[in-house]
């Protein structure tokens, strides 16, 4: 089979079996699927942000955890509809994380990652010390949502709300960066300047990047607190941070299948790993420097250099204008035989 | 609480923070890299020193010598190991290495020590606490800031006298003219690294008796030093010791008049505030873009 064939064929299959997977799975191995497809989801908001645009921002666990706050507690708290309650945590997130963007507009390089470092500890302490809000160290329990009176109870069940949120974003986003705005954030990446005297305005797209990056954030975050059922603020600290860090630079920086990847080994592995934190802080670390070091375009980068995966070209129409080219160069090769 | 007994308190965390901050500076304005591991050299430093002191049962001073020593040898290991290759690289890179490496250091920490949390004995027992005027000092801050205090004044001398001083600053200015004048520069990078990892190695033995000793300690006290060497505009190792001063001193008045649970945001929220109004620091200069 032709390597095209396969890749056209690829997802719809891959969905397929993802669809029919609860009913082989257990409620262990279930639940482990849902944290990848919740990992999926914060990925590629990360990916747009730290990926394509470049910009080395430490808030993305605060921003996460912000999302499963504002969800939990609004459940618990004022008995909202868990359906208004998801949107509204990827929208508290969204303006929250879009503040991000002033400073990232007037500084440079490492002050953006300090003033966004000071401001994830800073909600973690949030989180901590404003008690009558938050329940601080006690944490917030999350019951099941329900849809029209049918209990979503279970991870069998979350499961296919998780995965239908999850290929709505990764369709979104994969529209975003294939659009104009996902090369203006790349010409951004590379060279602020040039973005700038190409007609890009650094501002907005920046802006933009920022608020969708948190968007998923908080969407992830609304859809572990469903996931885990009860939420501390110890579960959005450093370590949260790096484990989202490693998911899209081992998965692969500035690629799609990088976030997928990424997820995929990096929610199993600490899995396998459970009660160790020592040996999954080494191996996060550890991986983290080495992947950087000898393969700084993750696992993606390596599929596609030895072609398992498809190449990904920031422009929608790059499969016409291949086949064009293609269908030009055998009208040219049928001439020649003539 | 008598406002001077907290600036005194304040002046002592203040000088732990200096050797943090200068560590981070010397590091940034040699090789461009903002270490977010020096947190853990200090931890690591830290737990030398309860080692040194606490189950081998030997002096003070030794374990700070070993602890100073070793963090200096980890340094240059680091330097020679990860960062001599990777001297071109994109600043995320950079950075994200560092964050690896952080990691990597508290799990190698919690692997002997595991998830306790270990206090180090006070050294002066049964001293009793100083009195001068109304304020009250205790030995344990004096001997924090004297080591604190010698350690940059020999510092300072290092970079003013010595051969490899000037070289370094040398390096610092100009790295491609400090090749060009036969500067082995390699040897430079290994050397302020070593030097960074050291203060932040002695601040951890310094630290040691006053704070709690656990695998995460680091995080706060590199936050303190970011703040500290933000406020100090990231280039200036003056400015990063007195932003560092200025940093323990407003904490401890905020622990002492307003409340301790604010103590531990208000280095955050320095940093958040300054890098909003002065985006370069308090005594750097507004960076010129080249283009």
């Amino acid at each position: 089979m032709r390597a095209a064939t396969v890749h056209k064929w690829f997802a719809p299959v891959l969905l397929l079996v993802l669809l029919v997977t609860p009913l082989l799975t257990d409620r262990y191995i279930q639940y482990v699927l849902n944290l990848v497809i919740i990992y999926v989801i914060i990925g590629i908001g990360l990916n747009l942000l730290l990926g394509y645009a470049g910009q080395f921002a430490f808030a993305h666990a605060a921003l996460m955890g912000i999302g499963a706050y504002t969800a939990a507690l609004l459940v618990y708290r004022l008995h909202v509809s868990f359906w208004i309650a998801l949107p509204a945590a990827g929208i508290v997130a969204t303006i929250i994380g879009s503040l991000g963007a002033l400073p990232a507009l007037r500084m440079k390089r490492v002050y953006l990652a300090l003033v966004t470092l000071a401001f994830a500890e800073l909600i973690q302490w949030v989180m901590i010390h404003w008690k009558w809000l938050t329940y601080g160290t006690d944490g917030v329990k999350l019951k099941a949502p329900e849809f029209f009176g049918f209990s979503m109870h279970g991870d069998h069940r979350t499961f296919y709300l998780l995965l239908l949120i999850a290929v709505l974003l990764y369709v979104f986003a994969k529209r975003i960066v294939e659009s104009r705005i996902g090369r203006a954030l790349v010409a951004i990446r590379e060279n602020e300047i040039v973005a700038q005297c190409n007609g890009i305005s650094v501002a907005r797209t920046k802006g933009l990047v920022f608020a969708l990056s948190a968007f998923y954030a908080g969407i992830g975050g609304a859809l572990f607190a469903v996931t885990l059922g009860f939420i501390v603020p110890e579960s959005f600290g450093m370590f949260q941070l790096v484990i989202h860090f490693s998911i899209v630079v081992i998965g692969g920086l500035i690629s799609m299948y990088g976030s997928v990847l990424g997820a995929l080994l990096l929610t199993t592995l600490p899995e396998l790993l459970r009660g160790f934190q020592s040996l999954q802080e080494i191996i996060f670390g550890v991986l983290l420097m080495v992947f950087i070091l000898v393969m700084p375009a993750g696992l993606a980068g390596l599929g596609k250099r030895k072609g398992w995966l498809p190449q990904e070209i920031l422009s929608r129409n790059w499969r016409a204008l291949r086949d064009r080219q293609a269908a030009a160069a055998r009208d040219a090769a049928s001439r020649e035989n003539r | 609480m008598d406002a001077l007994t907290l600036v005194v308190a304040g002046l002592a965390n203040g000088s732990l923070y200096a050797l943090v901050a200068l560590g981070l500076v010397l590091i940034y304005k040699t090789q461009d890299v903002v270490n977010f591991a020096h947190g853990e050299i200090l931890m690591v430093g830290a737990f030398i020193g309860y080692t040194i002191f606490q189950i081998l049962g030997w002096s003070y001073p030794l374990a700070l010598i070993a602890a100073v020593l070793l963090c200096g040898v980890l340094g240059a290991l680091i330097e020679r190991i990860a960062f001599r290759r990777l001297a071109h690289e994109h600043h995320i890179t950079l950075a994200m290495v560092t964050v690896g490496l952080s990691f990597t250091l508290k799990g190698a920490a919690r692997l002997p020590f595991g998830g306790d949390i270990y206090t180090f004995p006070p050294l002066f027992s049964d001293t009793p606490p100083i009195v001068v005027g109304t304020a009250v000092i205790s030995p344990q801050s004096l001997v924090t800031i004297g080591v604190a205090v010698a350690l940059t004044l020999l510092l300072w001398f290092f970079f003013r006298s010595t051969t490899m001083g000037k070289q370094m600053r040398a390096t610092q200015q100009n790295l491609r003219g400090a090749q060009l004048v036969g500067i082995n520069t390699g040897r430079i990078f290994s050397g302020t690294w070593a030097l960074a990892c050291a203060a932040g190695g002695a601040a951890g033995v310094l630290a040691a008796p006053v704070s709690l000793l656990y695998p995460d300690m680091g995080t706060n006290f590199l936050l303190k030093g970011f703040a500290a060497a933000v406020l100090g505009g990231f280039e200036s190792i003056p400015g990063a010791i007195v932003g560092a001063l200025i940093i323990g001193v407003i904490e401890m008045l905020f622990g002492g008049y307003i409340s301790t649970a604010f103590q531990q945001v208000s280095a955050f929220c320095i940093i958040i505030v300054v890098l909003f109004v002065r985006p370069h620091g308090l005594f750097g200069h507004k960076p010129t873009h080249r283009v």
